[in-house]
C-alpha cells in the first residue's frame, strides 16, 4: 500500500477523534483507571520484591556479591585488577569489643573503604566516613548511646576491644554516624587504614585467629548470576583454588552473598501466588475490557453511517481499522499516563499498608521501570484487545447498508416494533415496554454494561467476605495461649537465631506482686544438651533442606556413641501453669508435673491443626536419652584424633565430642504440641519438655526463656497498662505479646484486607458507573432525533424521561440481581477456597455490601438519564428535528 | 466506446414465497461521455441497479463491466480501491464527511488512494462548481444545494470512468435542483465525464442524452 495515503489517514482520524469529545473523555478515564489498577499492582508487587532483597542483604550485611576472604596485601594487589571484577572494595578486620557496654551486641571494629562502607549499609547520616592519618572513626547510634556518647560530629570515645586475644583500649574523634538498624547482624565501627596498622604494630599482632590484619576483598560482578563460578574462574587465573587449605597452600576462601542465591524473591514465590498475580492481571484486563470494549462498540455502532460513507467514496477495511487503531492510541497515551501517575501514588500507599502486615521485609518503594513499561504495556494490551471486534465490525460495515442506514428515517423502527407485535398488538406502547425495547437494541451493549458493574459488586462482596471470614476467635484461640507472654526482647525478634536472652527473675517477681495473675516459667536450654539418635533419622530430617554429601560431612564431625550419633537438642522446664497449656495428643503429663525421670516429646501441627508424625521420632513408652555436657573437646573427622586444646582450628575441619558429661534417660509419658506462640520460635532439633523441678535439677540450669501468665478479667485492662509500661518501651530490655496486642494485629490484618480490597472495588466501581454512563450517554445523543420525533408526535418530556429513567433502573436493578445470583452460586465455592488460604477463615453468607450498594446504583440510575436528557432538551423539537440531517 | 455494460443482471433477496426479484436480467451499455438517466417508480430496481454498477453489492448472477474491467471478479478490498479510482458517487443525501471541511472532502478519495493531487484541475472543478470561497467551511454548515456541489466535486476529483448520481435532488427545491443539475451536465461535459443518474423525476431525467426506463427490474425501453 502506498505511503502517503497514510496522512490521510491521520487526517481523517484525528478530524472524527475531535468530533467525539464525550467518548474521548470516558476513554480517556478508562484507560487511567485500568492503568492505576496495573501500576498499583506493579508497584507493590516490585516494592516487595526489593523490599525483600534488602531484607535478605541487612541480614546478610551488606550487598557486595561476594568476598575473597583473609588476602595477603600481594594477593589482594593481584586480584583486585581481574577484568571480570567490575568493583572492588577493601576491609581491615580490627578487633572486637567483648566487655561491658558491649557484652551483648556484636561490634566489630574495622577499616572498610568507601565502597565497602556503601555495600554494608554504613554510610554516614551525619558526617562522612574518616579519613587515612587521623584518630578519626565512624560508627552507628546505638554503638554511641552504649558509650553514653552523643552522636555529635566532633565528640571523643574510648573503647577497650579484643585484637588477636590482646586487649587494647583506643580513643576516637566521631566523624560520622548512622542510624541503627536491628536487622544488621553486626554493629561497625570504622576506623582508617592508617590506624588499624598503628594499632597492629603497638600490639605487634600476629595474626594468630587467621583473619585479624589479613585483607577482605568485597567484589562487584557485572550482574549476580553465576557469582560463585566467577570467583572460582578469577582465583584460577591467578594460580589460587577454594577447595581446600589441604590442597595446598594457594588456598583462598570465597564467599557468595546468599542474599543473591539463596532466598531469592523470584524463588520464594510459590505456585499459588503466581496463579493467584495472574488471576488478578487477567480480573484487571476484564475489568479493563468491560468498557474499553463498551465504548469503541457503541462509537462504531453511532458511527456507522460514517464508515458506511468512507467504504462507499473507497475507504478499504485496512484504512478503517487504522483509523480507529490510530484513535485508540491517541487515547491511550493520556490515559497511561494519568493512570501511572496516579497509580504511583495509590500504590505508594498500599505498599505501606500491605508491607506493614508482613515480617521480615523492609518498607521500600521501588522506582524501577518495570513497573511503569510493564502497566503502560498492559494497559496497551488491553486497549488493543478491547478494540479488536468493534474495528473489525467498522471495516466489514457494507456500504449498501450504510447507505440504507441513512434512507430509512427512523432506523430502529423495525426493531421497535417486534415485542410489541409479537403477542398483544392491541395493548399499545407502553413507557416501560419502550424502555426495555430500547434496551434490546444494542443487546451486546446492554450485557456488557450490565456485567461491568456487577463485577465492582462482586469485588466489593468478595473483599467483605473475605474480611468478615477471618475469625478473631479461631485466629485467638491458636495464636494466644495466654494473657500475657514476657521474656528478653530478642525472645520476639523473627530474625534472631541464637537467642540468649534470659528473664531475671526480680522481673517475674514484680509481675507476680501484680493482683490477680496466675503465671509460669519456663527455662530453656538448647545447647549443650544432646540425644543419641541413629544415623537414618538425621539423615532424614536434614535431607529435608541439604544434600546428601552435606549430610553426610555433619555426622561425619558428630560424636559417635556405638551404631548411635549424639544430636543437639532443645529442651523446655516447664512449670505447671505452661504445662497445662499444651496440647496432649497422646498420653498424660500429669506425670511430668511429678516430678520423675519424664519427657514430652514435641509433635507439631499445621494450621488446620493436623499433626506432622515426622516431627519426632519418639513414640509413647520410649526411652530418651539425654546427655548434659559440661565441657567439650574437638576431633579431627577424617583421623578421630581429638586436638590439644590451644590449637588454632580456624583452617582446619573439626567435630566435637563431649569430654565432661552426665546422662540421664527419660520415659516418654506424653505427646505434646506447643502452641506456636511458647516454642522457642526458631526449628533446628528435637525438642523434649521436662517438668520444671526435673530440669532445673537435671540440667543445672536455670535460664527463663519467657514467663506467661493469665489474669482476672476485670484486671485486663489495668495489667496491660502495666505491661506497657514495664516492657513496652524501646529502652526496656523486655518485650511482651498480650491478647490485646493480638487482637490489635488481627485487626490490622483484617483492615489491610479491607483496605486494599476495597480500593480497588472502589475502582472497578469507577469503571463500571463510567461503563453505565457512557452508555446511557451515548445512547440519547444518539437517539437525540428519535426523541424529537416521539415528542413530535404527542410524547410529553415527562413521560420521556420516564422512558429513560426505566432504562436507566432495568440496567442497575439487573446488576444487582446478577450479583446476587453469582454471590449465592460462587459463595460455597470461595468459601473453600478461601479456607484453604486462611486458617483461620470461617465462611459467613453475606449480602450486606449488595444491599448497601443497591440503593446507589439505582439512583445512579435515575440520575444519569435524568440530567443528560436535559442536556439534550435544552433545544426545541424542530431543532432537533432539522439538526440530523 | 463502451465504458460500462451489463450482462444478464440478476438480483434476488430472500428465498421462497418471500423472494424478491430486484433485478431480473439487466443488460445495458453505456458509451463514453454519455449522460444517461435511469428512471422508475419505487420499488423498480434502479437504486438496486446503481448499488450493482458500483460495486457496493454483489449481484446473485450477471456481470458489470467498467472500463474494459469485469468487477466482481475483484476481492472486496480490491473492490474498493477500483471503486475510488473509477466510481465518483452523488448521494441524495451528499454523505459528505461531517468531520472535515470542504476541500478536505473534494480530495479525500484522491488521497485515500495515496496519488497526489492534480491541483490545476481540481482548482478548475472548484471554480467551475463555484465553491472558491466555501473551501474552509465544515460541510454541515453549507446549505443543501452547497453540498450537493461538494459532492459533485468529489466525484469529478479523481477522474474516475464513470459517475453515478443516485436521486442527486431529491433533497432539493426545484431552483436549486435545476442549478444543480446543470451544473452537473455542465462539469460533465467539460471534464467529457460519463454519467449514470438515477432519478424518478421524468422532468429532471429530460436533461439527460438518453433515458433508461426501469420496472421490475428489467428495462423496458430506451429513448434520447
Amino acid at each position: 500500500m502506498n505511503v502517503s495515503n497514510r496522512k490521510c489517514i491521520r487526517r481523517l482520524s484525528i478530524a472524527s477523534f475531535k468530533a467525539a469529545k464525550i467518548r474521548n473523555i470516558i476513554t480517556v478515564a478508562a484507560i487511567a483507571l485500568t492503568t492505576i489498577l496495573f501500576t498499583v499492582l506493579f508497584t507493590v508487587g516490585m516494592s516487595m520484591k526489593s523490599g525483600f532483597e534488602q531484607s535478605n542483604f541487612r541480614m546478610v550485611g551488606g550487598y557486595s556479591h561476594s568476598s575473597f576472604k583473609y588476602l595477603t596485601k600481594e594477593e589482594f594487589e593481584e586480584l583486585k585488577d581481574d577484568p571480570l571484577i567490575q568493583k572492588y572494595g577493601k576491609r581491615i578486620f580490627c578487633g572486637m569489643p567483648t566487655k561491658e557496654p558491649f557484652q551483648k551486641s556484636h561490634v566489630e571494629v574495622s577499616y572498610c573503604d568507601a565502597n565497602v562502607a556503601k555495600w554494608m549499609f554504613l554510610e554516614p547520616k551525619e558526617g562522612r566516613l574518616p579519613r587515612e592519618g587521623t584518630n578519626e572513626a565512624a560508627t552507628d547510634e546505638k554503638v554511641l548511646s552504649l558509650l553514653g556518647v552523643e552522636p555529635v560530629i566532633g565528640n571523643e570515645f574510648t573503647m577497650t576491644f579484643m585484637v588477636d586475644g590482646t586487649e587494647t583500649t583506643e580513643t576516637f574523634t566521631l566523624c560520622g554516624w548512622w542510624e541503627y538498624d536491628e536487622v544488621i547482624p553486626a554493629n561497625q565501627v570504622l576506623i582508617p587504614e592508617s590506624r588499624t596498622q598503628e594499632i597492629f604494630q603497638k600490639l605487634n599482632t600476629q595474626g594468630k585467629d587467621g583473619m585479624t590484619g589479613t585483607l577482605n576483598m568485597d567484589v562487584m560482578f557485572k550482574n549476580a548470576s553465576h557469582i560463585a563460578d566467577n570467583m572460582i574462574t578469577v582465583l584460577e587465573r591467578h594460580g589460587y583454588q577454594t577447595e581446600g587449605r589441604d590442597q595446598g597452600d594457594n588456598y583462598i576462601q570465597i564467599g557468595v552473598n546468599w542474599g543473591y542465591t539463596s532466598a531469592q524473591f523470584e524463588n520464594s514465590l510459590d505456585i499459588t501466588t503466581v496463579l493467584a498475580l495472574i488471576a488478578v492481571v487477567l480480573l484487571i484486563i476484564f475489568t479493563g475490557y468491560l468498557i474499553i470494549y463498551n465504548i469503541f462498540q457503541i462509537s462504531v455502532s453511532n458511527d456507522v453511517r460514517f464508515y458506511g460513507l468512507l467504504k462507499t467514496i473507497g475507504t478499504t477495511g485496512r484504512q478503517i481499522k487504522r483509523i480507529i487503531s490510530l484513535q485508540a492510541f491517541l487515547l491511550s497515551v493520556p490515559g497511561i499516563l494519568l493512570g501511572l501517575l496516579l497509580g504511583y501514588g495509590a500504590g505508594v500507599i498500599m505498599t505501606g499498608i500491605v508491607v506493614a502486615q508482613l515480617d521480615g521485609i523492609v518498607l521500600t518503594y521501588s522506582v524501577s521501570p518495570v513497573i511503569f513499561v510493564g502497566a503502560a504495556l498492559f494497559s496497551l494490551v488491553t486497549v488493543w484487545l478491547s478494540c479488536r471486534k468493534p474495528r473489525r465490525m467498522a471495516a466489514k460495515i457494507s456500504p449498501v447498508e450504510a447507505v440504507r442506514y441513512t434512507e430509512s428515517s427512523m432506523k430502529m423502527s423495525k426493531i421497535r416494533h417486534s415485542p410489541n407485535k409479537s403477542k398483544n398488538p392491541q395493548k399499545g406502547a407502553s413507557i416501560f415496554r419502550m424502555a426495555m425495547a430500547n434496551l434490546g437494541r444494542n443487546r451486546s451493549k446492554t450485557v456488557v454494561t450490565v456485567i461491568s458493574m456487577s463485577f465492582a459488586v462482586v469485588v466489593l462482596n468478595l473483599t467483605f467476605t473475605v474480611a468478615n471470614g477471618f475469625d478473631m476467635d479461631k485466629y485467638l484461640s491458636e495464636m494466644v495461649a495466654a494473657d500475657f507472654i514476657t521474656a528478653e526482647a530478642p525472645y520476639f525478634l523473627p530474625t534472631t537465631y541464637n537467642k540468649v536472652g534470659v528473664l531475671p527473675e526480680e522481673a517475674i517477681a514484680q509481675i507476680e506482686a501484680l493482683d490477680g495473675v496466675k503465671g509460669g516459667r519456663t527455662y530453656q536450654k538448647n545447647f549443650a544438651a544432646e540425644e543419641l539418635v541413629t544415623k537414618e533419622l538425621i539423615q532424614k530430617q536434614q535431607g529435608q533442606w541439604d544434600s546428601p554429601e552435606n549430610v553426610a560431612r555433619y555426622i561425619e564431625q558428630l560424636e559417635k556413641v556405638g551404631d548411635l550419633y549424639l544430636e543437639r537438642v532443645q529442651l523446655y522446664g516447664m512449670e505447671d501453669f505452661v504445662l497445662d497449656k499444651l496440647r496432649v495428643v497422646e498420653g498424660d503429663i500429669s506425670k511430668l508435673k511429678e516430678g520423675g525421670n519424664y519427657v514430652a516429646a514435641v509433635y507439631a501441627e499445621d494450621d488446620y491443626g493436623n499433626l506432622h508424625e515426622d516431627y519426632n521420632w519418639a513414640k509413647l513408652g520410649d526411652q530418651v536419652t539425654i546427655r548434659y555436657v559440661e565441657e567439650y573437646e574437638y576431633f579431627n573427622p577424617d583421623t578421630g584424633e581429638i586436638y590439644a586444646e590451644d590449637e588454632d582450628l580456624s583452617n582446619k575441619r573439626y567435630g566435637t565430642k563431649a569430654k565432661v558429661y552426665e546422662d540421664k534417660v527419660y520415659e516418654v509419658a506424653a505427646l505434646v504440641v506447643v502452641p506456636a506462640r511458647l516454642t522457642y520460635r526458631y526449628y533446628g532439633a528435637d525438642e523434649f519438655v521436662m517438668g520444671a523441678e526435673t530440669f532445673i535439677q537435671d540440667s543445672g540450669t536455670s535460664e527463663v526463656m519467657y514467663y506467661a501468665f493469665d489474669c482476672e478479667d476485670d484486671q485486663v485492662e489495668s495489667v496491660e497498662r502495666w505491661m506497657q509500661d514495664f516492657a513496652g518501651g524501646e529502652d526496656s530490655p523486655y518485650a511482651y505479646e498480650s491478647r490485646k496486642k493480638e487482637e490489635e494485629e488481627f485487626n490490622d490484618f483484617r483492615n489491610m484486607f479491607m483496605m486494599v480490597g476495597s480500593g480497588a472495588a472502589f475502582i472497578v466501581g469507577m469503571v463500571g458507573i463510567l461503563n453505565f454512563l457512557n452508555a446511557i450517554l451515548t445512547a440519547i445523543i444518539a437517539r437525540k432525533r428519535e426523541f424529537a420525533v416521539l415528542q413530535s408526535v404527542g410524547m410529553t418530556g415527562k413521560q420521556l424521561n420516564q422512558m429513560l429513567i426505566t432504562e436507566g433502573m432495568v440496567f442497575a436493578g439487573s446488576s444487582i440481581v446478577i450479583t446476587l445470583i453469582l454471590t449465592v452460586v460462587m459463595g460455597p465455592l470461595a468459601s473453600s477456597v478461601l479456607e484453604g488460604m486462611f486458617w483461620f477463615f470461617s465462611y459467613r453468607f453475606t449480602v450486606t455490601p449488595i444491599l448497601l450498594i443497591a440503593p446507589v446504583f439505582l439512583v445512579i440510575g435515575a440520575v444519569i438519564p435524568f440530567v443528560s436528557y436535559h442536556y439534550v432538551a435544552k433545544r426545541s423539537v424542530v431543532e432537533r428535528l432539522r439538526e440530523a440531517e | 466506446m463502451t465504458i460500462l455494460q451489463t450482462k444478464e443482471l440478476k438480483k434476488v433477496y430472500g428465498s421462497g414465497e418471500s423472494e424478491v426479484r430486484a433485478l431480473d436480467g439487466v443488460n445495458l451499455t453505456v458509451e463514453k461521455g454519455e449522460f444517461v438517466a435511469v428512471v422508475g417508480t419505487s420499488g423498480s430496481g434502479k437504486s438496486t441497479l446503481l448499488h450493482m454498477l458500483g460495486g457496493l453489492d454483489r449481484p446473485t448472477s450477471g456481470s458489470v463491466t467498467v472500463d474494459g474491467k469485469e468487477i466482481f471478479t475483484l476481492k472486496d478490498e480490491e473492490l474498493t480501491i477500483f471503486r475510488r479510482r473509477k466510481i465518483g458517487f452523488i448521494f441524495q443525501n451528499y454523505n459528505l464527511v461531517p468531520v472535515l471541511n470542504v476541500y478536505e472532502n473534494i480530495l479525500l478519495p484522491v488521497q485515500l488512494d495515496g496519488g497526489a493531487p492534480d491541483k490545476a484541475y481540481i482548482e478548475d472543478i472548484i471554480d467551475t462548481l463555484g465553491l472558491t470561497s466555501k473551501l474552509n467551511n465544515l460541510s454541515n454548515n453549507l446549505s443543501g444545494g452547497q453540498q450537493q456541489r461538494v459532492a459533485i466535486a468529489r466525484a469529478l476529483a479523481s477522474k474516475p470512468a464513470i459517475i453515478l448520481a443516485d436521486e442527486p435532488t431529491g433533497n432539493l427545491d426545484s431552483k436549486t435542483s435545476q442549478d444543480v443539475l446543470s451544473l452537473l451536465k455542465v462539469t460533465g461535459q467539460k471534464f467529457s465525464q460519463t454519467i449514470v443518474m438515477i432519478t424518478h423525476n421524468e422532468a429532471i431525467a429530460q436533461l439527460a442524452d438518453r433515458i433508461i426506463r426501469i420496472e421490475d427490474g428489467c428495462v423496458r425501453s430506451t429513448s434520447k
